[in-house]
């Protein structure tokens, strides 16, 4: 096995871990870890996929992904803000309409 | 062996992120969530993406998990009462979409791997132009030269998170994370030491980027560290109206790159088209002052700083 194989293998596997932190999260700072973790699994994936150029690895995706990360930290930092306001109005950081609801 | 070091880092990736969404502490989860992104940093390195390696520490890590604690800490103090968290969600869809969602990654991921692997055309073309335009460094390259309209975009967006985050969040929370004037020992001596380092190693990345790996994005994160601390420390103190100088910080990158991009049309370039080694230098400072400005005020949570203290 590559390193290259093992590493789109972490990526699916902390993929599958975002997406299931995402459905059983109900405090929206979880979603936040789940939707960053996702966001990182694809990033591995982008850049372990990638075939290196005469044993140096390809600059293209890693630029893209650069770009990737801040724009991550960009909309956490609004969704952090989004989450607080929700919090100050509503008194609960959930999406959840009751505590029996399924939405 | 070089495999083993993979294995022991991926399998530390998966355990990490399988504890920070299923931790019973959100607290917990936070820190967790910061080590998750150390470890990143080091599968970046491993994969040699040392650029990476470096935003990842410094942005993925250190800013989006000191933004977390704050907004935490935000959500303590509206109801320091109630501060239990609504418990794990229980649905029986989740195991199957979540593997069924990873599986699917994985099978593209391995996917590409196992075809034939041609360089990319691409990273081809940039290697090879990059030996001439004087920039050692293809990420920074890639970046500025090539994808200048993402890099200013990205910027853009920055700020308009940014503003939207100030949008939302009203004016009321103005309360300063540390009071101004409690001086405690040492608090003095050693941000005398550690804000000058950070700016020297802010600049050094900065320089460095255009040849080893660094740049504008890894810099301005380190900057804003020390922009951190001195918020931290009370130094500065948030404040609700943002003044001349902040508001030059938060918009000088997106000024300068835009107007170096469109003077350059003036002479027959196309549009951002960077006319030299000077005006990529020229533009990561600014986009690096920017980006430390932003970073700091979406820690504060304010829309401007003012100075306190002695």
């Amino acid at each position: 096995m590559s390193s290259a194989m093992l590493y789109v293998l972490v990526a699916a596997g902390l993929f599958g871990i975002g997406v299931y932190g995402l459905i059983i999260a109900g405090h929206l700072l979880r979603k936040l870890f789940a939707i960053n973790i996702m966001g990182n699994a694809i990033f591995v994936l982008m850049v372990a996929a990638s075939a290196p150029l005469d044993g140096r690895p390809d600059a293209v995706p890693q630029a893209l992904v650069l770009t990737g990360i801040v724009i991550a930290v960009s909309a956490t930092a609004f969704a952090l803000a989004l989450m607080v306001q929700l919090y100050r109005v509503t008194g609960q950081a959930s999406l959840e309409q009751d505590p029996d609801g399924d939405d | 062996m070089n495999l083993a070091v993979d294995m022991l880092i991926g399998a530390g990736l998966l355990v990490l992120a399988w504890q920070t969404i299923s931790g019973r502490s959100l607290f917990r989860g936070i820190v967790l969530f910061v080590v998750f992104g150390l470890t990143m940093a080091l599968a970046w390195a491993r994969m040699g993406a040392p650029d990476l390696a470096l935003a990842e520490a410094a942005i993925g890590a250190g800013v989006t998990g000191a933004l977390m604690l704050v907004a935490f800490r935000r959500l303590v103090r509206i109801r320091p009462d109630q501060c239990a968290q609504p418990a794990l969600r229980r649905s029986r869809l989740a195991v199957p979409v979540a593997v069924l969602a990873g599986g699917l990654v994985g099978v593209i991921g391995l996917a590409v791997v196992a075809v034939e692997r041609d360089p990319a055309l691409a990273g081809l073309a940039v290697t090879e132009a990059l030996t001439d335009s004087g920039l050692g460094n293809p990420i920074t390259g890639v970046l500025l030269l090539y994808r200048n309209l993402d890099t200013l975009l990205e910027v853009a967006v920055l700020l308009a998170a940014f503003l939207a985050a100030r949008t939302v969040f009203g004016e009321d929370e103005s309360r300063p994370p540390t009071p101004a004037r409690r001086e405690v020992p040492l608090v003095g001596a050693l941000l005398a030491i550690i804000v000058p380092l950070t700016i020297l190693i802010a600049t050094h990345l900065l320089l460095a980027g255009s040849r080893e790996p660094g740049g504008a994005f890894q810099a301005g994160a380190v900057l804003a560290a020390s922009g951190v601390l001195l918020v931290l420390a009370g130094r500065l103190q948030p404040a609700t109206a943002l003044s001349a100088g902040p508001a030059f910080g938060l918009t000088l990158g997106l000024m300068l790159f835009s107007l170096v991009g469109l003077a350059v049309m003036a002479f027959g370039d196309p549009l951002l088209a960077l006319p030299g080694l000077w005006a990529v230098y020229l533009i990561e400072t600014a986009m690096m002052l920017s980006i430390a400005m932003t970073l700091v005020l979406l820690f504060a949570g304010a829309s401007g700083l003012r100075r306190s203290g002695p």
